[in-house]
């Protein structure tokens, strides 16, 4: 079942499917490799502030709102 | 020089994303020999810089750190347009060995633009620690240029390096034909549009295909440069095109095409890179966790933060341990601490050169000038570079060991509370410091609207120059209640920065919430080496920008103290420019009980330390005619509760000069300069007030 980003509790690895951030957040995402259809890990979800994920060897910090319009597919 | 003509010019432009390691390995290729200006018409850096190698010179020229080549940011576009107007031999892109996968990405997008690319992977001596084992050389034959791996730390691989560079450079290696990605069922499109665009004029100077796959991914800049030469239709054709793909995909044309991208890229590096779990990832984690926790985060990073400051606080001026070792009972160490401030030393340095100075030459003009002019500017600027140089030194350290994001985004969501984003935790803590570095270290957040609402505000952040007054002030109240002025003046000015943050913020119509996207690079030992660079650096801007600025205006405050308002020389400062401008401006400090003599000497002061917060000391000793500022407000006859309301406007009031230029400079806005004049004026005077009733009533 496709849910948001802010979603998932640390641990858990996910399929991107789409992202609906504002345009320049959506150009840097898919710039450092967060495109559909990769796959990304949640490093650190405290349920509020940042949350942290890391995919392909990086490791970024996301704002909650940013991570809020990312769908991601949980696998 | 005869040599320099015939040798062989090779020019070099170096490209790679923000935290690869770009500025390090280009200070060891240029032997740190660079020369830094401006971008024309914009206040990004460039950086260039020379090196002979083989009988060649190359020149390299360092474009900004970016992701990629959507020109979304300036950044992006200068780096772009640099290397679309072919003005480089050789394009250096830096590859990170410690996230090859993301960082490629730029690599390819380069190749897809010009094949004449050298790739460099940085960081190669810490890779293996990491886990991460590359085979360079399968990279290299798949992409057809040279890949090499370099430490600029260690300074390994450079020479390979600088041999490959003049290979591509002379067409030894490397490609004959930019890359060209496979883009799959997207290629039906591709080969569309560049069969469009290969008729337009802009395809003589660009390559075809990247202009089509640019447009396909939605490009403003291209479709403007087509629109210019007449060639609406070809936008338009590509228009619908994106819209088909949209239809026909369910996805955005651009989201396509960087997946297609990064599907070619983990074709080509997944096989040459090989990762072992070593441990540190795991550790890393645990780390990030904590500082991304809502409670343990930002107290975690306030204490660091914090005892960077006491440190460097300390260090300078002896404040608060000086306080702190008296109130324990120890006054003869906290006198100690005091005299061995680095603030202490340097002011005996220039008290004994003005004390040479008046010994050793003649009376009059010239004197005048060296003595009371000159070199109290010289001090000036001396006084503040080690403290530069110790906050420099300290942030260095934060962002070597790769701590300072993590502590911005512990930060982040207090600070969205005023409506700013984590990226804004550098600028502050830079402005306790020195406004004059902190406003221009807001140039990094990524909102440009928050960039100017924090131009106009971290001049309310107390720097060392208005701590050094605080403390003068507050030294005139005894022991502890001095303490407690100071403490509160920090409070108050935190406040005070929050409160018309948020108000700025509230103003805006179309309000963005503040947002962070920040990559974390991995934490590691801070190297000597880099960390040096950067605060050296850090000085180098300082003497540079702000240097000449205060230097002129120590001479100015010389002027309007030593002559009349006729241009003769004053008999004593009651006569100067200053004391009659001082004067007309005495009757605002009534509402809280100054007048008379009290009232324009205070006022004098003031408008002195508009010029440079620190010279307040400096016009009240020299108008009161008592050696220390303590003993000058005492002589004045003011009561605490005035002494509480001037340390609070002191803290609060104009900018100084120096930070008003860079304020302009940053926004170049005359506007804005002069808005946040009339805010911070008008709040002083209003908290000055405040502070006066309250401190009458108790």
């Amino acid at each position: 079942m496709p849910t948001t980003l802010d979603a998932l509790p640390p641990g858990k690895t996910a399929r991107i499917i789409r992202i609906d951030a504002p345009g320049r957040w959506r150009n840097r995402l898919l710039q450092m490799g967060f495109t559909p259809g990769s796959l990304v890990r949640v490093v650190a979800n405290h349920g509020v502030g940042p949350i942290i994920v890391s995919s392909m060897g990086i490791t970024i910090a996301i704002g909650r709102g940013i991570a809020r319009r990312i769908l991601v597919e949980p696998l | 020089m005869a040599g320099e003509n015939e040798e062989r010019v090779i020019h070099v432009a170096v490209v790679g994303q923000p935290n690869v390691g770009k500025s390090t390995l280009f200070n060891v290729l240029t032997g740190r020999n660079v020369h830094v200006a401006n971008w024309p018409g914009v206040t990004v850096e460039k950086h260039e810089g020379y090196r002979r190698h083989r009988g060649r010179l190359l020149h390299f020229v360092d474009l900004p750190g970016i992701y990629g080549f959507s020109a979304s940011t300036l950044e992006e576009l200068i780096a772009r347009n640099y290397i679309l107007s072919g003005g480089a031999d050789v394009v250096l892109v830096l590859v990170d060995s410690l996230a090859p996968e993301r960082t490629m990405y730029l690599a390819l997008q380069t190749l897809e633009i010009t094949p004449r690319v050298v790739i460099a992977f940085t960081k190669s001596d810490i890779a293996h620690s990491h886990g991460i084992h590359i085979h360079h050389d399968a990279i290299a034959r798949r992409l057809g240029v040279p890949v090499i791996p370099v430490s600029a730390v260690k300074e390994m691989g450079i020479e390979e390096l600088l041999d490959a560079i003049i290979d591509v450079a002379e067409g030894r290696a490397g490609r004959r034909e930019p890359l060209r990605i496979d883009y799959r069922e997207l290629e039906p499109y591709v080969r569309e549009a560049e069969k469009l665009v290969s008729k337009t004029r802009l395809a003589e100077r660009l390559p075809a295909r990247w202009i089509a796959v640019r447009l396909l991914e939605g490009d403003d800049n291209l479709e403007e440069l087509l629109r210019r030469e007449g060639a609406e239709d070809v936008v338009k054709a590509i228009h619908s095109m994106r819209i088909d793909i949209e239809n026909i995909f369910r996805t955005r044309p651009e989201e396509l095409f960087s997946r297609k991208r990064f599907q070619y890229l983990y074709s080509i590096v997944s096989p040459a890179v090989v990762r072992v779990e070593t441990g540190v990832r795991e550790r890393s984690e645990r780390i990030d966790r904590l500082f991304s926790h809502p409670v343990a985060g930002p107290v975690l990073s306030t204490m660091i933060l914090l005892a960077v400051f006491l440190t460097v606080f300390t260090i300078n001026t002896g404040f608060p341990l000086n306080i702190l070792l008296h109130e324990a009972g120890m006054p003869g160490a906290a006198e100690w601490v005091e005299e061995h401030s680095l603030g202490a030393y340097l002011e005996e340095g220039v008290d004994a050169l003005i004390d040479a100075a008046n010994a050793s030459l003649p009376e009059g003009f010239i004197r005048d000038i060296v003595a009371g002019g000159i070199i109290p500017g010289v001090g000036a600027v001396l006084i503040f570079l080690p403290l530069i140089i110790l906050v420099a030194f300290f942030l260095a350290v934060l962002e070597d060991a790769g701590l300072a994001p993590r502590i911005a985004l512990s930060l982040h969501p207090i600070l969205s509370r005023i409506g700013v984003s984590g990226h804004a935790v550098f600028p502050i803590t830079l402005s306790l410091g020195c406004n004059v570095p902190g406003v221009m270290a807001a140039r990094a957040t990524p909102s440009a609207r928050e960039r100017i609402r924090l131009a106009m505000t971290l001049p309310f952040i107390p720097c060392q120059a208005r701590l050094v007054v605080i403390l003068a002030v507050a030294s005139a109240l005894r022991g502890i209640e001095g303490l407690l002025i100071v403490i509160l003046a920090y409070i108050v000015a935190f406040l005070v920065f929050a409160g018309v943050n948020k108000i700025l913020y509230m103003l805006e119509e179309e309000r963005e919430e503040p947002e962070l996207l920040l990559e974390l690079p991995p934490l590691h030992r801070p190297s000597a080496k880099v960390v040096w660079w950067l605060t050296w650096d850090a000085a180098k801007h300082f003497l540079a920008k702000a240097g000449s600025i205060i230097f002129l205006l120590s001479i100015l405050i010389w002027f309007i103290v030593s002559y009349t308002p006729g241009l003769s020389p004053a008999a004593s400062p009651r006569d100067s420019i200053a004391a009659a401008v001082a004067r007309v401006f005495a009757p605002l400090l009534a509402p809280i009980g100054l007048e008379g003599d009290p009232a324009w000497i205070t006022a004098f002061a003031l408008l002195i330390g508009f010029v440079a917060k620190e010279a307040v000391i400096g016009a009240l000793t020299i108008a009161t005619g008592k050696p220390s500022a303590a003993e000058a407000i005492r002589s004045m006859g003011l009561g605490d509760a005035q002494v509480a309301a001037l340390t609070i406007f002191t803290t609060l009031y104009v900018p100084c000069l120096a930070t008003l230029a860079v304020i302009y400079q940053e926004t170049r806005s005359l506007k804005i300069a002069l808005t946040t004049i009339a805010v911070m004026m008008s709040v002083a005077y209003v908290s000055m007030i405040l502070a006066y009733l309250l401190f009458t009533i108790i």
